[in-house]
């Protein structure tokens, strides 16, 4: 009797002991990683933009990029250029803020020769755009390798980061943008002469582009010199 | 004598108030487009980049001199000729409902060379209106919004043209448009050589612009049949000056349809006014 009460406390308590488990190490990655991207206090770099995306067609474009803890972020462009909206600077600003996600390492996965460490991401909030979040995590030098954004409106954004010059601060040297593009659509009073809204070119739809790229390569790291607060005023 | 009578028909042109209805117009409306932007441009910027809006952000001067060319130029394209028609219309028609078709006829320059005088004078304003509108839709649209890269939209769908690449567009666009213009002029021309009265080449022509650009866009494919010949359906072309690549053999068979119909019309003129009646 003794025999079967101690599986059935087993059966019970060692899923709950493998999820506490999984939260523990998730927590001890993040806080790595959070670690290592506090270390730069701001930066700003040279960003090499480009872009294709069905639909959108435009050169590749030189930017600066600002960035200043605590979530201060500004794009500074002459040009007209497309910044992705998840997957920048989010990771720091999520990993930051401990209280207001639930973390759970889900496994392991080759990527390259990095042996990573996948930890799912659920914001607590519900009101938030993204609503789920699995980054990629090299355990060994506290960097993401790849995340993966679930947002509320615009799908799936898929990044990977490759990282050089900058590793010690965690800060990526080519950033490679997948993005979910089905929900694109012009709209038609902007159309030419009203004609109806552009489809993806057929170009586009053979090689079934859903998804759009966006590539940025950053250069010119400059990684705490001091960034008044007045650049990331409009 | 031909360049006298030309600039004889230019100073009538510059008499009559009608002639300034159009730049009135052009002027009112642009003034109204670029002062509705000023105050509210970056909503409109946002209805035109809403769906993009939830995965990118928009860096840079989206809201420009060039940008606004672009919207002017694309909403009153179909509209400015109307307003040339209320001057050119009335060219030939107008001096035969006053009566001074007779005298005009009995000086020493050829029906042909007269016909062609009015033409060039006509031609003359039309060139004044689109070098107004040039005017106020880039340079003053420059002047209060800055210069900047282009986004459009067009068959492709989101394009961004660099600032240096937009220049020479806008240049063929608006010699394009201005091609479409002196085809509406020339048909009020050749209206107006059949008509005795000023206002009946004047509505013939917006009814046929309107009829024509109507047919232009039915998709019924009877119609689509005749469309690729109708010069509405090429007075747009200007905007093919904004696609990447560049659809040469488009832009080349618009300005060649569009220049078929005024070599055309310009014979049906010529053909019409020898054997016009001045005497009954």
């Amino acid at each position: 009797m003794t025999f079967f009460r101690s599986i059935i406390i087993s059966l019970i308590t060692l899923p709950v002991a493998a999820v506490a488990s999984a939260q523990n190490d998730a927590g001890v990655i993040l806080r790595e990683l959070n670690n290592k991207l506090s270390k730069a206090k701001d930066y700003t770099v040279s960003a090499n933009i480009k872009v294709d995306i069905p639909l959108i067609r435009m050169l590749p474009v030189d930017v600066q990029i600002y960035y200043k803890q605590k979530g201060k972020f500004r794009v500074k462009s002459e040009s007209i250029a497309i910044v992705p909206r998840q997957g920048f600077d989010q990771i720091n600003m999520m990993v930051a803020d401990t209280n207001a996600y639930v973390a759970m390492v889900q496994g392991e996965e080759l990527m390259g020769d990095v042996n990573t460490k996948i930890v799912n991401i659920i914001p607590l909030t519900d009101t938030g755009e993204v609503i789920f979040a699995k980054f990629w995590v090299d355990p060994l030098q506290d960097v993401v390798i790849k995340s993966q954004f679930t947002t509320r409106n615009s799908g799936t954004i898929v990044t990977e980061y490759t990282y050089g010059s900058q590793l010690a601060y965690g800060l990526p040297d080519k950033m490679v943008f997948s993005i979910d593009t089905k929900k694109f659509k012009l709209p038609k009073n902007f159309s030419p002469q009203g004609t109806a809204p552009a489809e993806p070119a057929e170009a586009d739809k053979k090689k079934n582009k859903d998804k759009g790229m966006i590539y940025i390569t950053l250069t010119n790291y400059q990684v705490n010199k001091g960034i008044p607060d007045s650049v990331f005023e409009e | 004598m031909f360049w006298k009578s030309t600039y004889n028909e230019l100073i009538k042109i510059a008499a009559k108030p009608r002639s300034y209805i159009g730049i009135g117009a052009i002027t009112l409306i642009i003034g109204i487009i670029l002062f509705a932007m000023k105050l509210d441009g970056e909503s409109f910027i946002s209805m035109i980049t809403g769906s993009f809006e939830q995965s990118f952000s928009f860096e840079g001067k989206i809201l420009n001199g060039n940008l606004l060319a672009y919207i002017i130029l694309q909403t009153l394209i179909i509209h400015v000729p109307l307003l040339i028609a209320l001057v050119t219309g009335d060219l030939i028609s107008g001096e035969a409902s006053m009566g001074t078709i007779r005298l005009l006829l009995t000086r020493p320059v050829s029906r042909t060379g007269i016909l062609f005088s009015k033409y060039l004078a006509g031609f003359t304003y039309t060139l004044i209106m689109q070098a107004w509108l040039v005017f106020f839709a880039l340079v003053v649209g420059k002047l209060m919004f800055g210069t900047g890269d282009l986004m459009v939209f067009n068959s492709s769908g989101l394009m961004v043209f660099q600032e240096q690449d937009v220049f020479w567009r806008f240049a063929s666009g608006f010699g394009l448009s201005f091609l479409s213009m002196i085809m509406v002029a020339t048909l009020s021309l050749t209206l107006s050589c059949f008509s005795d009265n000023s206002v009946g080449p004047i509505v013939s022509t917006m009814a046929i612009i309107i009829l024509f650009t109507v047919i232009s866009n039915i998709s019924i494919p009877v119609l689509q049949k005749i469309q690729p010949f109708m010069f509405t359906s090429h007075m747009a072309a200007w905007g093919n000056f904004f696609e990447d690549p560049l659809p040469v053999g488009k832009i080349m068979k618009s300005a060649i349809i569009l220049l078929l119909h005024i070599a055309g019309l310009l014979a049906i003129s010529v053909y019409k006014f020898n054997k016009k009646d001045i005497l009954t």
